[in-house]
Parts: C-alpha cells; sequence; structure tokens
C-alpha cells in the first residue's frame, strides 16, 4: 500500500520562547477531516544513538543520558510505550531515512532553543514512523550525577524530548517570570513537558511528574489504566462565551497530584484524563506563563484576559468514568 | 464470651458513668424487644491541609495555593433495632442516614486567585451493631443510664452518583433512655426516648490523608419496647 508522508517538526526545550506545537499532552494531525492522535503504532520504539560526543559529555556518556531518560518513561506502570536501542550510528538526526536518531548538532542560529524533536508521520494514520531528536551543541552539555554548575543536564532535556518522542505536546503546569533580556525564567514546575528548561545545572527535571504520567498512559494505555482511573471534563466561558486556550488544572487532595488539560475546541471544552478516582479542586488560568505559540498553532486564537479562579464546587472523578460536564465561569482581568 | 463482653464494657463505661452507686434491683424494663428511631448528629470531621506545589530548579517546592478540607457536621436520622440478652445488656442493629458536605477551603493563591470553598453534597450511609449496657446503680425506674459501644460499615455517595467511598466506624459513648410510660398502645411494654453522647471514629471512606477521623456525635431518638 503506498503511503503518504509528512515531516512535522517540532522545536521543543527552548530558553525563553519556543516553536509552534499542539495542545494538551497529545499531538493529533487532521486526517479525513478528523483530528488523529500522533503515536507509535508498535513497540518496542527502536532507537538509534549518535557516535558523536560533545565537550563535556562523550558518546558513550549521551547514551547511557539517553538511555536513562528511555528508561524513566518506560517505567511508568500504567504506560505500554517500550524502547530499544539499535545501535550507534554516524547518521545525524533530523534526516528522514526512516531511522529514529538522537545526538548533537550545532545549531548556534538556534540561540534559545536547547534541543527538538522531528516526526515522521505516516499521514494516512497518524503512526509515527520516525522520530528524531537533536540536542544543540552551542549550549554547554553535562551527565554528572549531581549536575554541573552552568551546563545544562542532557538526561533532564532528553526526558523532556523523549517525551514528544513518544508523541506529547508541552505542559502549562508551572510559573516563569520575564527577564530584563526577553524570554522567561521558570521559577517552578509541575511537568516535565513543561515547554522552557530549568537553568543550568539543574537535574529537578528527572523525574516525572503526575502531568506527564496521565499524558504517556492516555496515549499507551497499559492494564487496567482506562479502568482504574478516571477524567474530568467541561467547558470554561468568558461572559458567557466559549473560551479557547484556557489551562484547567484538576488538583487531588489526596496525593496532591495535578494534572491539566486545556479548553481546544470553539465550545469552550475540556477533558482530563488519568486522574486518580477521588474529589478533585479545579483551577482554570490564563495561558500567560509561556508563549502561546509553545502550545497552539497561530490559526488558534487564545484569549488571556481573564483572572485565575476556582470552580466552586468539588469534583468527584469516578473510577474508570468521567465527573460530567462542569461548567467554569471567568471574568476578565 | 457474654461474660467477657461484660467485662470489657464495665471497664470503659467507667469512663462515662462517674457514681460509686452499689448495684441495685432497679434497671431496665425486662423487654425483650426495642425499636428507635431518631436523628443523630454527627460533628466535623477535619480532612487535613495540602498544598498544591510545584518543583524549583533546585529540586525545593513552590506552593501554588493552599487546600484545607473537612467533613461538615450534619445531623440526620437512624434506627435500630435492640434484643435484650441479659438484664443489663442489649444487643442493636442500626443503620442511618445523613448528608455532610465534603469542604475543601482554597486559599493562598500565587496567581491571586480569590480564595474560595468549594463544596459537594455527600450522602452517608451507615450499618452497624451495638451493645448497650444498661448501668446496675441506683435509678428510678423510669431513669436508666446506659453506656453503649459499636461499629460498622459506612458508606458515602458523592454527588455525581458516580463515585463510592467505603470505610469502617466505630463509636463509644453513654447515655440516657427514658420510659415515658409503660404498656398500653401497639402491644408494647412501653415508649420512651434515648438520649447518648459518643465519640465517632472513622476509617477510610472520604480521606485525604489516611486516618481515622475522630469527632463528637450525639443523637436523641424515640423508641418502643416489646
Amino acid at each position: 500500500m503506498r503511503r503518504a508522508f509528512t515531516a512535522l517538526v517540532i522545536a521543543s526545550l527552548v530558553l525563553g520562547h519556543s516553536s509552534s506545537a499542539h495542545a494538551y499532552l497529545k499531538f493529533g494531525v487532521p486526517i479525513g477531516g478528523q483530528q488523529v492522535t500522533v503515536k507509535w503504532a508498535q513497540t518496542p520504539v527502536r532507537y538509534f544513538v549518535s557516535d558523536t560526543g560533545v565537550p563535556g559529555v562523550s558518546a558513550v556518556d549521551f547514551q547511557n543520558a539517553v538511555g536513562r531518560a528511555f528508561a524513566t518513561w518506560q517505567a511508568v506502570p500504567t504506560a505500554s510505550i517500550t524502547y530499544q536501542l539499535a545501535g550507534v550510528t554516524s547518521a545525524l538526526p533530523g534526516s528522514d531515512d526512516g531511522s529514529s536518531v538522537l545526538g548533537f548538532r550545532s545549531r548556534p542560529d538556534l540561540d534559545r532553543v536547547l534541543a527538538s524533536t522531528s516526526f515522521l508521520i505516516d499521514s494516512t494514520t497518524g503512526a509515527l514512523i520516525e522520530s528524531d531528536i537533536f540536542f544543540n551543541s552551542a549550549f554547554q552539555w553535562s551527565t554528572a550525577a549531581a549536575g554541573e554548575t552552568g551546563r545544562y543536564d542532557l538526561e533532564s532535556i532528553a526526558l523532556h524530548e523523549i517525551g514528544h518522542f513518544s508523541g506529547l505536546g508541552h505542559s502549562a503546569l508551572g510559573e516563569t517570570e520575564m527577564i530584563s533580556t526577553g524570554g522567561r525564567r521558570v521559577l517552578s514546575a509541575e511537568a516535565v513537558m513543561f515547554p522552557i528548561a530549568f537553568a543550568p545545572g539543574s537535574i529537578a527535571a528527572r523525574t516525572l511528574k503526575a502531568d506527564d504520567i496521565a499524558g504517556i498512559s492516555d496515549l499507551y494505555p497499559d492494564g487496567d489504566f482506562q479502568t482504574t482511573d478516571g477524567s474530568l471534563s467541561g467547558t470554561v466561558t468568558k461572559d458567557g462565551q466559549p473560551l479557547f486556550g484556557a489551562h484547567v488544572v484538576a488538583f487531588d487532595p489526596a496525593s496532591g497530584s495535578m494534572v491539566a488539560s486545556f479548553t481546544l475546541n470553539a465550545q469552550g471544552q475540556f477533558s482530563i484524563g488519568g486522574l486518580s478516582p477521588g474529589p478533585h479542586v479545579v483551577r482554570v488560568e490564563p495561558l500567560d506563563d509561556a508563549d502561546i505559540d509553545s502550545f497552539f498553532d497561530s490559526s488558534h486564537t487564545v484569549d488571556i484576559d481573564f483572572k485565575v479562579a476556582f470552580f466552586d464546587q468539588v469534583v468527584a472523578v469516578p473510577k474508570g468514568g468521567d465527573s460530567g460536564q462542569i461548567a467554569l465561569k471567568v471574568v476578565h482581568k | 464470651m457474654i461474660r467477657t463482653g461484660i467485662a470489657t464494657l464495665a471497664a470503659w463505661s467507667a469512663l462515662f458513668v462517674c457514681s460509686p452507686a452499689a448495684l441495685a434491683q432497679s434497671g431496665p424494663p425486662a423487654s425483650r424487644l426495642e425499636l428507635g428511631v431518631g436523628v443523630r448528629w454527627i460533628g466535623v470531621e477535619p480532612l487535613g491541609t495540602r498544598a498544591a506545589t510545584e518543583t524549583t530548579g533546585a529540586g525545593g517546592t513552590s506552593p501554588l495555593f493552599s487546600t484545607t478540607s473537612e467533613l461538615s457536621a450534619a445531623a440526620g436520622i437512624d434506627g435500630r433495632v435492640g434484643v435484650r440478652l441479659t438484664r443489663f445488656l442489649v444487643a442493636e442493629v442500626e443503620g442511618s442516614y445523613s448528608k455532610p458536605e465534603l469542604r475543601i477551603a482554597v486559599s493562598a493563591d500565587a496567581e491571586g486567585a480569590a480564595p474560595i470553598t468549594a463544596t459537594e453534597a455527600i450522602q452517608q450511609f451507615t450499618i452497624g451493631g451495638s451493645a448497650v449496657w444498661y448501668v446496675p446503680v441506683h435509678q428510678s425506674p423510669r431513669f436508666a443510664p446506659f453506656a453503649i459501644g459499636g461499629g460498622g460499615y459506612l458508606r458515602q455517595l458523592h454527588a455525581s452518583g458516580t463515585l463510592v467511598d467505603t470505610g469502617s466506624f466505630y463509636h463509644a459513648g453513654g447515655g440516657m433512655s427514658t420510659l415515658l410510660s409503660s404498656g398500653g398502645r401497639w402491644h408494647s411494654k412501653g415508649v420512651g426516648i434515648r438520649a447518648d453522647v459518643q465519640a465517632f471514629i472513622r476509617s477510610n471512606g472520604v480521606a485525604f490523608d489516611g486516618g481515622s477521623k475522630v469527632s463528637l456525635a450525639t443523637g436523641a431518638s424515640f423508641f418502643v419496647r416489646f
């Protein structure tokens, strides 16, 4: 059968700004008038690592750090995706040759992009054919166990990129502040898939958070994930009008975990999956802690002119089901 | 077995009955069966405080907002059937229904969201058993102090109707029953009222920190003895 291929490039973990991606944890492509989730059709997903190191990170160091990051995603008990090192290659990431390659490339022109993931997608099914990750050797890298001052932690950045590699988009669970030289500085984040990296030296993003785990489990559900976890859904309106791109967070007071999503259509609807059954607090906020184009392409208009608010009811998430539609109303700032 | 149970009950009932009076011949009427219906109030149960936090670059945490949760006090209805086992000991089967409110107060939002208390109505059902020991002290024929203790199964249904929490409960305390009349209606041997104050201990059910919850409970009921 003849297949048509489409290349979709995602500039991902960045310093201060980012390029386009899709929203709520999962990538999607329009096929036959419908949005289809982008994911690997078969596992284990085989990948190659580049045989080239950079100052401070040998090729072996690179392979080991990337291997640890893959293992972290693979260890999620509610997700079925697995990965397999296929070998070492001299090929560079970014060439559409059917092999997924991770490696360094020097891109000094991308002075705010630490790393990036690109895809080759079967445009008739949405299945991933190839996914390459390049790490920008214009920056200084480290694989030291405790991190290294002034150098970006390769394992942390790889963990984020492998999320994209697997089909996840960005999460907005983080707080930032603008900096005088332009861009943003991350104050805190509760998702590895937050689009902006911690400062050099930090190893805080080596651990997946609830939002990341919900996302990968939603994409590749394993075992009884779909019957043991629940979801929460509803709409967000401002002045009676549906709101697109509002960031909705579900907080579980029992575990302290947060999982989030966005309103993703013209009706202002959202759905948050992968939640532990039980009461949840719901918070809605504007998408103002990262550049909007980190989440939505320019065809969407995202309204960020509203106040952060909480839903005035506790929302019970059932086991293996949905909370039922809740209606969140927000007001102008 | 019964003798052992009586000894145990006697030991802790001393906590609730301070009278050192000698044993008396008077006591509760020698009816065999008692049916009661009434109201029960269970006090507020704190469920703890939990902050929503995000991870900082140094590996610490930064609070996004804070929550304090409780299951509100609520009055409900209860009913029971008691069977007299000995002169002073009654075994009861009991059930209750109440509708407390789960309240989660949200505050200290890092981005300035207005504090709010999110709520949810919970339907709480209990079924269990109790042992009631009528204290053998000097008393009038109409008034009978007693100690009570028991436990059972608890089921809490969330407002959506799609989520159920289950757990167990225990209670212990004391009270007084009063006969309003002897014999007469409904082929009964008497009717009266009963009031009690107890410690109510809940395990599991709606809980965020896993521990048992202790609250004050009090009830009043109307009973008929046969």
